[in-house]
């Protein structure tokens, strides 16, 4: 069973974010894979070890994804594609899913696995496009999964109980939060993970030219959020009484 | 910029490995030592399985161990980070590691023939045992060389006798790098490796201590022990080599614990002293407060510099027994009092144990007294001084 998971590289969730000219500033920031992505990653991981095969993970960005790419040799890939763009803050995810498509073709894969959306612009659609360009099933937010040689069975939360889907392979599956809980890389897995070849595709030689359908005109912060304010009052019931016409007449909420 | 940066070197850091080991390390620590700590220290309960999965699972035994025996090939430095960091977490968990990890596979690998090596490296790299090493004696502590149990040759076997004290990890561990008198000579000490198994050893009692309590402590008897002659360690009679060699490393890595005690406890103290207010202020605008932070900081600096670039020096190849002495006589007096110095910024908060500090600072004394007590560091550095020619210092 060969197996693709689509790695999104993200600033740390604990990253402070600063905005300025228009785009994130880089500097600073600590790069981590996507949660999600890291859950999908093990996944593949896991019905590697069960079933055999290889698991490929593939990243689109600039030379700094190459990090997330070792840091999935160290948990436990065997091979990285890494598709090459210096300007990737503006594609889109047409333009990421057209990428990851044309990359793998004639290559093998029968399951691809993906986090349910990345953690910074919680978008959510590259999966959804690849199957769409590939003619593969979609299977979302995957809270368990087993898959044979002939077809995957994808359990989902549902509302008020859990749906259970199965698919024909090749097929994309997106993982949720509670699939699995992503293994620590050895010190071992780190260190051979340096010494591992990444294959670099240049974006530009895939002959997609302008892709993107759509165009990110700019990034601004959002605005910083007003001061609290305390209300006074003797008593309780004072306070009450000011909260209460400050919300009518001041703000007019009630 | 950080200083140590400001040359291209990096003294934390030498190497890239460096900086991804103390990067893997400080995450197992926040994830797996930080929540269960005060658990363990309450419950007096080791933490044998995650212990055990530091080889398994996370490959973290073996720094120094070479590739083609199945460690990483690194160095002290290594060595320190990874102590300094799980300390951060969890010192008692720490030290459990330590025995393990530098008073068994360390100075086995580097003290040991090969045949012994291929026999317990790989199992103990793995996890799968889970070891310790015995040199003090009830009555043979700084004065090791006092030490009374006996190993004497018979047939192929060789005959121990005696007890052992302060032994940590005993109470679980499978092997023992253990150290016996062996002739009549006050130096004449040989090393064993002594499986759990071995006719004759028994574990003894288990001791309460004042901190450092998830780590177990007991007293190892041998009575009649019988020990194939192959796990004679050496030569006969050539132990003291191998002893005052691992003892340098052995005090680097306490020192890099007491770095880590002293970084947590910092951590906590600037902390707090920013959310606390007292008559209308936060307490850190207090000159008291900013005497013992701002010393406690000065301090920490100074032996972080003075650990991490003896660090650099300690190898197998050669002594430097002066540098590692003042290292640890440094490093354990300043955890001392910069845990204690936490304790008092947090005020009746740090006297509690819903805080670590007061377990930092129990767990710190022990760092003034294994591996060498402060006062044989003092005596062993007056005596390398007045050796040196040129006082080159």
């Amino acid at each position: 069973m060969n197996i693709l998971v689509l790695i999104k590289q993200v600033p740390d969730t604990e990253a402070k974010i600063v905005v300025s000219g228009g785009k994130v500033q880089e500097a600073g920031i600590k790069w981590i894979i996507s949660p999600y992505d890291e859950i999908a990653l093990e996944e593949a991981i896991r019905i590697k070890e069960k079933t055999g095969g290889t698991v490929t993970a593939i990243s689109v960005g600039d030379d700094l994804v190459q990090q997330s790419i070792r840091t999935a040799y160290a948990m436990g890939a065997d091979h990285g594609i890494h598709i090459k763009h210096d300007q990737y803050q503006m594609l889109d995810a047409f333009a990421i899913a057209s990428a990851i498509a044309k990359a793998i073709e004639g290559r093998d894969f029968q399951v691809v696995l993906a986090g349910r959306q990345g953690s910074d612009s919680d978008n959510g659609q590259v999966p959804l496009i690849l199957g769409t360009l590939k003619g593969w099933g979609v299977v979302s937010f995957a809270k368990k999964v087993e898959i044979d040689s002939q077809k995957a069975t994808v359990h989902v939360e549902a509302e008020g109980g859990e749906a259970i889907y199965e698919s024909t392979l090749p097929v994309i599956i997106t993982a949720n939060a509670g699939l699995n809980e992503p293994r620590y890389p050895s010190l071992k897995g780190i260190m051979a993970s340096k010494k591992k070849p990444i294959e670099v595709i240049n974006f530009a030689d895939l002959g997609l030219g302008t892709v993107s359908r759509i165009e990110i005109l700019g990034f601004e912060p959002p605005p910083p959020r007003p001061q609290g304010r305390f209300i006074d009052g003797a008593d309780p019931a004072a306070k009450a009484k000011e909260l209460a016409r400050a919300l009518r007449e001041e703000i007019k909420v009630i | 910029m950080h200083p140590s940066l400001i040359f291209d070197m990096d003294l934390y850091h030498p190497k890239p490995e460096h900086k991804e080991l103390r990067e893997l390390v400080g995450t197992l620590g926040q994830d797996l030592l930080e929540k269960a700590a005060r658990h363990y220290d309450e419950q007096e309960n080791f933490n044998e399985e995650l212990l055990r999965d530091f080889g398994r699972k996370y490959s973290l035994f073996g720094l120094t161990v070479p590739l083609e025996m199945g460690g990483h090939g690194l160095d002290a430095t290594a060595e320190v980070i990874v102590h300094e960091e799980l300390s951060m977490y969890d010192p008692a968990f720490t030290l459990s590691y330590l025995a393990h990890e530098v008073l068994f596979v360390n100075n086995l690998y580097h003290s040991g023939q090969d045949t012994l090596r291929q026999k317990y490296i790989p199992p103990a790299l793995k996890g799968e045992f889970l070891c310790a090493m015995a040199m003090s004696e009830p009555q043979a502590g700084t004065d090791v060389l006092g030490m009374k149990t006996m190993a004497q040759k018979r047939g192929n076997l060789y005959i121990l006798n005696g007890t052992k004290q302060w032994i940590t990890n005993a109470e679980c561990a499978d092997a023992f790098l253990l150290y016996a008198r062996s002739g009549p000579n006050r130096k004449d000490i040989s090393a064993f490796v002594i499986e759990r198994r071995f006719k004759g050893l028994r574990i003894g009692k288990k001791e309460a201590k004042m901190g450092m309590r998830q780590s177990p402590t007991c007293q190892l008897i041998l009575e009649d022990c019988e020990v194939p002659e192959e796990n004679l360690i050496g030569r006969e009679n050539e132990a003291l080599l191998h002893m005052m060699r691992n003892l340098e490393i052995e005090r680097l890595a306490l020192a890099a614990m007491a770095l880590g005690i002293a970084r947590r406890s910092l951590k906590e103290m600037i902390t707090y002293a920013q959310q606390r207010e007292a008559f209308g202020k936060k307490i850190y605008e207090f000159g008291q407060i900013q005497h013992l932070i701002a010393e406690s900081y000065a301090r920490y600096r100074a032996s972080r510099a003075l650990v991490y670039e003896t660090a650099l020096c300690v190898n197998p190849q050669e002594r430097q027994s002066l540098s590692a002495a003042a290292a640890k006589l440094s490093a354990t007096q300043m955890a001392e009092f910069v845990s204690r110095s936490a304790i008092q910024v947090l005020g009746g908060n740090g006297y509690t144990r819903d805080y670590p500090v007061e377990r930092l600072h129990r767990d710190a004394i022990l760092l003034s007294i294994g591996g060498g007590t402060n006062e044989a560091m003092q005596k062993n550095i007056m005596k390398d001084l007045v050796q040196l020619e040129n006082l080159d210092i």
